[in-house]
């Protein structure tokens, strides 16, 4: 297997094709451009669209360093799968939470523990009321149940 | 294995004596070949960070779903952490990931010293980007803005507590919904007075949890870093062998990998003012 290209030198011993020095020097500017653009995007209002933008400029971010620091760009295709595999199941994970926890109530504005809407009452396997409040919560008075 | 690129490469071809032998030194006696080794090697490390990968998922997802249940509150806490200071943080990850990758270059064409050079650059930067962590750690520590139930603790900041204000019920109806009490006030990275309301703490435990645990990586990494340091300085590598260059390289990009990550959705969430 050869890779043909101008920015690459010897193989070097059993680890295969090294590119030059400046290659890298290219990648690092490329990520700092992006740093110094997250930033500046942050600064403006894009409304929902800021987390969006945020998340996306990190994933190019993050393909820059795993393709060409990580060499996965020319490693072997199987460490690619690996670490995609990675997220695949991560995203499944969150996917499922995400099911699990939108689907239990609502959150109360001021304990900020998990609540039945129509009741008020501590919603059950939702999020706990936080540690904060938990004082003031445990001598609360439950609302009656309609 | 996967990576049989160059198999014949090895032993017999690079000849000599010396060449034999410190090739069956670092040869593992389970392996045919050094390409079959690093292959092993490699794959292990990769298999290694997609473990590390749903380790820092689980706290992903539970940023998602606080910051999906609270956005509010997300957008008024992060105005405490300084964008400054995490993206010169960021920066400076980044430029050891630089380094690393460029030590791994260096070994492979056998240049030890700039080998050395590179990796000493990537410790010195992780040690900068520690101590940066520290002053913003203690800035917070001394606000009281702080995880769980420490969180606005009068131990850490009594006068800038807020009074307390029961409500009498848990419910959502806007008719006798208590009032939010006044939790927390402090001044902000724009020097704006802001109150956080008790469960604000949320922010503050996903900050302190991801970035301390992403900071224990930092610390193990040094650990790492070094040792394969002090091996290239002992001259333990050479372009035949330069696997634990090549890993703990690996291993610092994953690093940088979760912090470019944690910088936008801890730092730059919410509205700009």
């Amino acid at each position: 297997m050869t890779i043909e290209r101008t920015d690459l030198q010897h193989p070097a011993g059993d680890h295969g094709l090294v590119a030059t020095a400046r290659f890298y020097w290219v990648i690092f500017g490329t990520l700092v451009l992006l740093t110094v653009l997250t930033v500046s995007a942050s600064y403006a209002d894009f409304g929902q669209a800021n987390i969006v933008i945020a998340i996306l400029i990190a994933t190019i971010k993050a393909s820059l360093v795993a393709l060409f620091f990580m060499h996965l760009w020319r490693g072997s295709a199987f460490h690619t799968v690996t670490f995609l595999g990675a997220f695949l199941f991560l995203a499944l994970f969150m996917l499922l939470t995400h099911d699990d926890v939108r689907t239990r109530g609502d959150m109360d504005p001021t304990y900020g523990g998990t609540v039945i809407p129509r009741t008020g009452q501590v919603a059950p396997g939702g999020a706990p009321v936080t540690s904060a409040t938990a004082d003031m919560v445990e001598t609360a008075r439950p609302a009656p149940l309609r | 294995m996967t990576n049989v690129s160059e198999p014949t490469n090895t032993r017999a071809e690079l000849g000599g004596q010396k060449s034999a032998r410190s090739s069956s030194a670092f040869l593992a006696h389970h392996f045919a070949t050094a390409a079959q080794q690093l292959g092993a090697a490699k794959l292990g490390m990769w298999i290694f960070i997609a473990t590390e990968i749903l380790m820092f998922g689980g706290l992903f997802c539970a940023y998602s779903v606080w910051r999906g249940a609270e956005p509010e509150i997300f957008d008024q806490a992060h105005h405490f952490l300084s964008k400054p200071l995490g993206a010169a943080n960021t920066i400076v990850l980044l430029f050891s990931s630089l380094t690393a990758a460029l030590a791994v270059r260096s070994a492979g064409l056998g240049h030890r010293q700039a080998t050395s050079a590179y990796l000493f650059a990537t410790i010195a930067c992780a040690c900068v980007f520690l101590v940066v962590k520290y002053f913003e750690y203690s800035h917070k520590i001394h606000l009281g803005l702080l995880p769980g139930h420490c969180f606005g603790h009068p131990g850490f900041s009594e006068a800038m507590r807020g009074g307390r204000e029961v409500g009498t019920c848990l419910r959502l109806d806007a008719s006798d919904a208590p009032v939010m009490p006044e939790w927390l006030r402090a001044v902000d990275e724009s020097g704006r007075v802001r109150v956080l309301p008790p469960r604000a703490n949320m922010f503050f435990g996903l900050y302190f949890v991801m970035t301390g645990l992403h900071g224990i990586h930092v610390l193990v990494g040094i650990g790492v870093l070094s040792w394969v340091l002090v091996r290239n300085i002992r001259g333990s590598f050479s372009v035949q062998y330069y696997t634990p260059v090549d890993l703990a390289a690996l291993y610092w990009h994953l690093v940088d990998l979760v912090w470019i990550y944690l910088f936008p959705l801890l730092y730059l969430v919410g509205k700009p003012e």
